[in-house]
This record gives structure tokens, sequence and C-alpha cells, in this order.
């Protein structure tokens, strides 16, 4: 094991302090001379076409300065999976019709947010309401009302995997089980809603201040949809307060702001309110999963056949990858030597779904693990034992998909067995207490490139200073996960300096090097880590030179970074301070500023990612019988995250993770009235609170990831898949009831009770 | 979202507030803590032209008990005062249970009791431990002083018999009587911090080991918090036994008269009755026998 002096340690986050004191900026926090408020008029039908808009009442309005429509718009269409342009099927105003309840029909900006609001009633909208479909099923009926004319079927995307003999896999068979599962969408809920606020230059160029994940992806689809070039668009991002994979596109709050402040010449800011978060914001998929995998008798796997469909609510927003997602997802964790998937993303007439914390996992999995569990059950083996059994390793190959380097899957169950000690409470709890198992695999980023860039994945620029400071300038976006210091952290270790000595500045399309795909799918540390790395290693190339002649070293000397100090590896005396060795090279180099540029883009690395994350989880509950109420009593954690580059901040991510499981096992849920949200707010959406929160334990395995930056790779991501299926499996243990459709809700349990007790079924 | 334009007042005394309150007419609101009126006017369910702060009259203020008159918590104390005072905390222990299980530190800091029973939540927390315990609200208006059994107090979710131009100055709660006990049970699909689905308040006087009195109370099962008559009825006169128990839980789930919304269905909600009806009657018992 590599030993570190930054990596590893508990360095405080860099936005702490500012975060703490209530001073950061955030976009909806700034505010510029002139600026207008906007507001988005919203769809109230589900399927509609449009026949007239009249906006005339609202621009008259004393205070407003601009009402747009489509027909003010150059209505281009876009979509991140820009390599295949069929499938950007979204226009940031409607064109013609509309295809959810919120779906956005016109803008308005004014001197102030009430004005804007006023104005908004003010614009008449004639609908013809068309027939609409609300759950995939119908939506495939033939004749169903077709959602985009383009896609007659209303399967915006067909996706099939497919590796060994499925149907001999299953002749090979002692047990097969087959099983559907029902899984439900839920909301990114992140605290900071939303906003985009826009300035023009007088010459024409735009700047836009956004809470986004993907600054590079907005930029680029703002310039294709507006007509203009790419840079002549600036994206910045400032303090974001959470994404999830909510705010990873191009929104039409974005568009509007920057249209809008191109047609008034003035500042335009727009801020979504909850409200409009929880009915129009982008959710996790709702799927319906139908798996069927064989064994032999003695747990030995044999073939897996999964059949997904997403709800893909009315536009692909980032479908399409969850729905190449889950099939991959369906193929990890255990060792299927047959496999095959279809996965459907359908149109359905609701607020589309997208990207969030586990792209397709959470819900691929949820079935793999209720699966593993009930087939561990059928068999008589303990589904820890059946999950060693069949546990992946390293250096398993998974046929069109990729090659696992590090994996640290069966270290992390037998580590999570012994802690939360399984095999004692699995025999011996109190009635009404259950033990349960749950575990992921995630990416650590993506290989692919549908959005088709022509930029490195990740860039990062190094600056070094004769007084021993450094500046790194990234795309990567810390929307909240810690990166502007994992980023830092990883500079400081490479060039032997402290935190305090890097300055950083990031998520400004035109101050940091082209480009970077965002923060999602955990690509960051990996992908941005090693741009920094291979930045920081073309310094140490730049100065070592001249700190070798200074000493007169022999050649085979190897020189090092270390504690502020560029040094001989052998000698340390042989060696000087790092501003002094910076400053030395420089005059080597008639003042020559010394800059790098480094760049990671994964080649070779199959078709998913470069690195995969592992890990298994328990959850103990309590459940009262009478009530049906679920108490989670203890969790247990341990996964492998490769090297652990700030433990404070994995185990962060790890108690998010587990707050997010909570509430996607046991309460949250959107409540639809056809295509209607109705629970718009915190006090009906029922997100767990720091009340509900369990005690937690965690272990990180130990191991080294060498596609990763130090050994680093994805961390806090994978997490949001095991906590449903353990709770879920925990409650079976305790009461007998199999949850096929989360979430998990105290009605559903005591239904089964019920039942239970009618036919005279024992629980568990 | 847009606040309307309004006056605001902050009157000293409550005859100030009360002539406000007849100057401005029906637009006119009275407002304690704020918690239930302001977020209601944010989102536009409300739209006062006049808000009568009640929070400088020092003489609402006050929460007081003596063993003989009993407890009267001022207009304006604020929930969680009211859930730390020395003497409810000894006396009244199902109202401090019912107040630190309803909504969270900021709002129990600023939202207050009479708050909570004037906003006339069908859920409201306060009210059925309060009801069960004979609890009256002082109203006061231009014209006197009249004092209302809280029994008679809901007429609908977020209607009550108060008229307009009355203010209600205090909650009254009669001093414990010996070999009572009173509970308050409540439960949510969200552990931690939620409004309830079901409440429950059983209140009862002991005469050795029978109950001679029981008042039950059943909150978000019907537009207001409701009596269960028949099954005080039931618990009349006989000793605490699981048979018991069982019999009271399932009268009063026959009694309610719950509705479906987004927080929990009719039959869940019937089926939580008889659960928190048998669990508090349980409770009660307990409480009475030890005193």
């Amino acid at each position: 094991m590599k030993r570190f002096s930054i990596i590893g340690k508990d360095v405080p986050r860099t936005d702490a302090a500012t975060k703490a004191r209530g001073s950061a900026i955030y976009t909806d926090d700034m505010k510029l001379p002139g600026m207008l408020h906007g507001r988005l008029l919203r769809s109230p039908f589900a399927h509609a076409l449009i026949k007239h808009i009249d906006t005339s009442k609202a621009a008259s309005l004393p205070g407003v300065k601009c009402v747009i429509t489509a027909e003010d718009t150059p209505k281009i269409k876009y979509g991140n999976w820009r390599l295949f342009p069929e499938t950007q099927d979204e226009y940031a105003l409607a064109v013609e019709k509309v295809r959810f309840i919120g779906d956005e029909v016109a803008a308005v900006c004014a001197i102030d947010k009430d004005t804007a609001e006023e104005a908004l009633d003010l614009i008449e909208v004639e609908y013809e309401d068309l027939p609409a479909v609300f759950d995939v099923a119908s939506s495939m009926q033939p004749g169903a009302p077709v959602i985009h004319d383009y896609c007659p079927t209303n399967i915006s995307v067909n996706r099939k995997i497919k590796y060994g003999d499925v149907e001999k896999g299953f002749a090979d068979s002692d047990y097969v089980r087959e099983d559907v599962f029902t899984v439900h969408g839920v909301s990114h809920a992140y605290l900071e809603p939303c906003s985009a606020l826009a300035q023009v230059d007088l010459d024409g160029r735009i700047t836009l201040w956004t809470s986004t994940q993907v600054p590079y992806i907005v930029q680029c689809l703002l310039a294709s949809t507006l007509g203009m070039r790419e840079n002549d668009i600036r994206v910045i991002k400032p303090y974001v307060g959470g994404g999830f994979g909510g705010k990873m596109e191009l929104r039409a709050w974005e568009f509007c702001a920057a249209l809008m402040a191109k047609m008034t010449g003035r500042p335009v800011k727009f801020t979504l309110s909850r409200e409009e978060e929880f009915l129009a914001g982008r959710r996790r998929h709702p799927m319906t999963i139908h798996s069927k995998v064989g064994f032999r008798k003695d747990g030995t796997l044999t073939a897996k056949d999964l059949k997904i469909r997403l709800d893909g609510g009315a536009y692909n927003a980032m479908g399409p990858t969850a729905t190449f997602l889950c099939g991959n997802f369906g193929a990890m964790l255990y060792r299927y030597p047959n496999y095959r998937f279809h996965g459907e993303h359908v149109y359905t007439n609701k607020p589309p779904a997208s990207a969030m914390r586990g792209f397709g996992a959470p819900q691929s999995l949820y079935a793999t693990e209720i699966q593993m569990n009930i087939a561990a059950e059928a068999l008589g083996i303990d589904p820890v034992d059946l999950r060693i059994k069949n546990a992946q390793v390293s250096g398993d190959e998974i046929p069109d998909v990729a090659v696992i380097s590090s994996c640290g899957f069966v270290e992390s169950i037998k580590a999570v067995a012994e802690m939360s000690e399984w095999k004692e409470k699995r025999k011996n709890l109190k009635p009404g207490h259950g033990i349960g198992i749950g575990c992921y695999s995630f990416i650590s980023g993506g290989v692919f490139n549908w959005f088709n860039t022509q930029y490195p994945f990740s860039a990062a620029e190094v600056r070094v200073f004769s007084d021993g400071t450094a500046h790194l300038l990234s795309m990567a976006s810390d929307i909240g996960q810690g990166s502007d210091t994992v980023l830092k952290q990883i500079l400081a270790e490479e060039l032997g300096l402290r935190m305090e000595d890097i300055r950083i500045t990031v998520a400004d399309t035109s101050m940091t090097p082209q480009a970077d795909l965002g923060a999602w799918g955990s690509r960051v540390t990996l992908m941005a880590g090693n741009a920094v790395i291979d930045a920081a290693r073309k310094i140490k190339e730049q100065i070592f030179g001249s700190v070798s002649a200074r000493f007169n070293l022999n050649v085979i000397h190897e020189l090092e970074c270390k504690d502020g100090r560029v040094q001989s590896k052998v000698k340390s005396d042989y060696g000087l301070s790092f501003g002094e060795a910076v400053a030395m090279a420089q005059k080597a180099n008639r003042g020559e500023p010394i800059v790098a540029r480094g760049s990671y883009t994964p080649r070779d690395k199959g078709l998913v990612t470069p690195a995969f994350g592992f890990g298994a989880q328990v959850a103990e509950v309590e459940v009262d019988r009478e009530t049906g109420l679920v108490e989670v009593k203890h969790m247990w954690t341990a996964h492998d995250c490769g090297t652990v580059i700030n433990p404070r901040s994995v185990e962060g991510q790890l108690a998010g993770s587990i707050q997010m499981g909570l509430g996607y096992a046991l309460s949250e849920q959107f409540v639809m009235d056809g295509g209607k949200t109705l629970n718009t707010n915190f006090a009906d959406y029922k997100m767990p609170m720091a009340t509900d929160m369990p005690p937690s334990d965690v272990v990180h395995i130990d191991t080294y990831e060498p596609e990763g930056p130090m050994g680093a790779k994805e961390a806090g991501e994978g997490l949001a898949s095991p906590t449903a299926p353990a709770i879920s499996d925990a409650v079976y243990h305790a009461v007998g009831y199999r949850c096929m459709d989360l979430p998990i809700t105290p009605e559903k349990i005591l239904e089964d009770l019920e039942k239970m007790s009618e036919t005279g079924d024992k629980q568990a | 979202m847009r606040l309307p334009k309004f006056a605001y007042f902050a009157p000293r005394t409550v005859e100030e507030a009360l002539n406000l309150l007849a100057d401005h007419g029906e637009g006119a609101r009275v407002m304690a803590g704020g918690t239930d009126v302001m977020v209601k006017m944010i989102h536009g369910l409300l739209k006062p032209t006049a808000i009568i702060s009640l929070l400088e009259i020092e003489e609402l203020r006050g929460i007081h008990f003596d063993a003989k008159d009993g407890l009267t918590i001022g207009a304006t104390a604020p929930l969680a005062d009211t859930a730390s005072h020395p003497d409810i905390v000894k006396y009244y222990p199902a109202l401090v249970h019912a107040i630190r299980s309803m909504a969270n530190v900021e709002v129990r800091n600023m939202g207050t009791v009479a708050g909570n029973i004037c906003n006339a939540a069908p859920s409201a927390d306060t009210a059925p431990p309060l009801m069960v315990m004979n609890g009256e609200v002082n109203l006061a208006s231009l014209k006197g002083q009249r004092r209302l059994s809280l029994n008679e107090f809901f007429r609908g979710p977020g209607v009550t018999n108060m008229i307009h131009g009355e203010i209600l100055t205090s909650i009254h709660v009669p001093p414990p009587l010996p070999k009572s006990g009173v509970s308050y049970q409540r439960i949510s699909a969200r552990c931690g911090v939620d409004i309830a689905a079901v409440g429950v308040g059983v209140g009862i006087v002991l005469a050795g080991e029978a109950c001679k009195d029981a008042k039950i109370v059943l909150g978000a099962v019907a537009p207001v918090p409701m009596r269960a008559l028949e099954t005080e009825e039931l618990v009349q006169g006989r000793e605490r036994a699981q048979e018991l128990l069982g019999q009271a839980g399932d009268r009063a789930a026959q009694e309610a008269r719950p509705i479906s919304d987004m927080r929990a269905s009719a039959s869940w909600r019937r089926k939580m009755t008889a659960v928190l009806t048998r669990r508090a009657l349980d409770e009660a018992f307990e409480r009475a026998s030890r005193r």
C-alpha cells in the first residue's frame, strides 16, 4: 500500500466554512444591476395541442419587460445524446403541443417576481385536450395516443445485451425463479431549487450562472438551441446545493434566461419554486422489472433473463442512458454465465424521469438482490453464503461490458456480515425484528461519448509559482459532493504541497480548460482526478530538470515533491523548497510561467466504465405488527471505493445515501392523480429527516484501483442501491412480508400480514 | 409566491386588538406565532387585508397553574414553553407528548397551542388531549367574555365557532382529578417530523379499578377532532383488560369517519384508530392507577 501525506486524511472541505457561515453565493443569491425576474407558464394539461397563445395582456402589464413563447425562439430541439439526434426530443418552450402537466409553455420577465407571477395569469392559452397515458402498459397498447410524432410506438429506446445461451442455462438449472418487480419514482429533492441568471455583453456574448452539474453540456446545448457559437456563451457554476442527477441537462429556464437577456439587454434570473420542482422536476425512473434467474442446487448461478420497462415520462431526458445502464447493472455483482437483457424506454404523459443517484442501478439491483434472497431461502443457503459463492472478483470479464480491475466485493460481504453479527442475528432476533442484506456495484464514470464531445472527458490546468503556491483550474463541477476538496488533495499530494498552498478555479467554461462532461455517473474523482495528476506530472517534468542540474545529480536519481520541497528521493538534502524550484525552472526558461495541461479520456475500457466500486450493506429493522411501521434500527456498510481520498467526505456520502435509501424504501413517493403530482411540498413529500436516521457503521475495504487517481474510484453513488433491498429483506425477516413493489408502506405490510393470518401462513 | 398586501398591527392590549379587529372587518386576521397563517398566505390560501399580531400583548403570554383552578395557557405562549413548563410536565404529560410529537423545533418555538386550536385542522395534535381533559377556550370580544368547551369549538376543517370580532385569549384546563389518567397516541407515515395521520386522546377517571368516566377523542379521522361517544360508553364501568382494549379499539374504528387522502387511506386510518385507541386507553389506565 502506497503511503500518502494528504490522501486518506480527513482534510476539512474547502467549502465548509463559507457554507456553515451562510456566506456561500448560490445562483439565486446573485443580483445584477437592472436584473429582471423570470417565471415560466406551465401546462395544466397532460397532453394537449396548443391552438393559440395570446400574450398581449401579460405584455402590457406595467413592469413586464418581455413575454416569450416558442414562436419567439429558434425552435431547435435538444437533448444530451447529441450522437443520436433523433433522441433529442425537447424544446425549451412547447411547440404546438404539451406532453405533461408542468411542460413549459411561455416565459415572462418583469421588474420583480410578483409582477412576473401576476403576468403569468394574463397569458391566454387555448388548448385542445388530447387523450393521455400515465403508465407504461397503456402507453404500449396498440392505438395508444402517440406522444411524439417521430415515435409512433411510444418506445423511444430499445436496448439489448446478450451473452452465453440463456435457454441452455435455464435448462441446466435445478431452481429457476421468475418475478416481476415494480419500483416507483422519487424526487432528487436537492435543497437548492434550480436557478439561472443570464447577462449579455454589449457584443452579444452571454454569461450564464446556473445551478447545474454540467456547465459544458449547458454551454454546448445553449449554443445550438440559440444558434450561437459555443464560445460566445460562458457558463459559470456557482455553489450548487445538490443535483443527484436532476441538474444534468439544458433546461427551459436556462434557455429562457439567456434568450430574454438578449432580447431585453438586461440580466434575467429564473429561480424555481419548490412546488415547481415537485410538480415538474425530473425524477427517478419508475420501472417494471421482469427477472428470471437460474441456479444449480449448490447455489451456482446459471443464467439471468432481464426485461425492464422504464416509465420515461414525456421526454427522453437521461432515460436512454438509464436504459443502457440498468441492463449493465443487471449483469453486475454476480457471475452470470449466461445473460440476456431487453430494456425499453417508454413515453408517458408524466414529468420526465431522468438520471438520479444510481442511474438505473437502484431499480435493477433491487430486483437482483431480492431475488438472491428469495433464492437463498428456496435453496436453503444463507443469503451471505449464496452471494459469496457467486460474487464477482478482480479480473472477471463481463462480455461486451468490461473487465473488472479492482474488486473488494467478497471482502465487503464478509466484513459486513461480521460487523453486523449476521449469522447470530439471522437466528436469534426478538419477534418483530429482522436483519437483511443488499449489495451494489457502480461505475466510476462512463466511457461512452453520446454527448459526442470533441474534447477530453476531463481536463486540468496547473500553474505553479515561485511563492510556493499552485493554481488548479478545472471544469469539474463540485455540486456539494466535495470534488473541489478532493481535486486539491490530489494535486497537493502529487506536488508535495499543503491544501492552503492551492487556489482552485472551477466550472467556468471560459476560464477553465476544455472540457469536462460534468458531475454525474461518479466520474469526477476518477476522471478529473486523473487529469489533475497528468497536469501535475507535467509540472514536475518542467522543474525536475533544473533541480537535478543544480545538485549535479546522477541521471539515475529520481526526484520527488514532498513536504513543500523538491528533492532527491534518496538524499533529501539535495533539494530546495517548491517555490525556489519553480523560480529556478522559470529562470532557466527566460521567465516563462510554469503551466501544464492534463487530461483524461478513457480508452479501451470496454463499453461502460474504467472501474467499478462494490459494497454490501446490512439493515436491522423493527416492524410494528399492529401499525405496519418500520423502524430502521441500524445500518452496517462495507464498501470498496479503492483508495479513500477523504474519509469524512466518503462517510458524508454514505449518510446521504442511507437517507435517500430510507426514503426510497419506506416513505418517499409521488402521489399522482393521472398526470398531476399532488404532493408538491415537503410536508406531503415524505423525505426522511435527521430524526429518522439510524445509527450506522462503516468499513472501507482496502483495495487499489490501477485506473484510478492514487488508486481511487467511485464512492457514494453506488451506495444509493443497497439500502432499499437491505431494508426490504430485513422486513421480510422480521414479519414475512416480501416487497415486490416499492415503496414498503405500513398499509402493504398490514394487508400482507392479514392475508397470511387468514391463510394460516407462518411468517419467517 | 406572492404575499397579498396587508396592514400589520401589533397592539399592546387585548382591548386595542379587539378594536382593531372590529375596525378592519372581515378581512382582518388575528395572528400569534404565524406558523399556520404565514404559510397559508405565502401559498395564496389566505388573503387577509390586516394582520393583528398578539405577540406584544403581555397578558396573553403567560402559562399559569394552580392546584385549585387548573391550567391556563395564554394565547401567545409558544408550544415549546408549554411542553417544558414544569407543572404541565408534571400534571399534563399527554399534552406534553402531543406537543413534542408535532412539527419541529423551529415551529414549536414560534407556534402556539392557541394557534393550533384556532387553525382547527382535523389533525391538530393538541386538540384530542385538551378535549379529553375538558379543556375550554376563553374568548374575548368588545361585547365581553365567554368561555366555550373545546367539545363545542370545532365546526369543520379550519372552521370554528368563534365569531368575527372574537379573540381567543387563553385555553383553560381543569386540574387533574385524583385517579385520572390521560394519554395521547398519534401516528404518521414518516416517523420523525410529520403531520399526524391519526391521533387518539383518551382520558379516564377510576373508581377503584373500574373506569367511572371516559373521554375519547379521535383526531384526523373526521372533519373535526371527534368524540367517540359509543366507545366512551363501552369503557364506562369497565376494568383494564386486554378484552376491553380490543373492544374499545374496534368500536372507535367503527365510529371514525376517515377519508383517503395523500397522507393515508381511509382503511389504514380506521385500523390505526383501533390500534391507537387500544394503546391510549391502556396508557390512560396505567397513569390513572398510579395517581
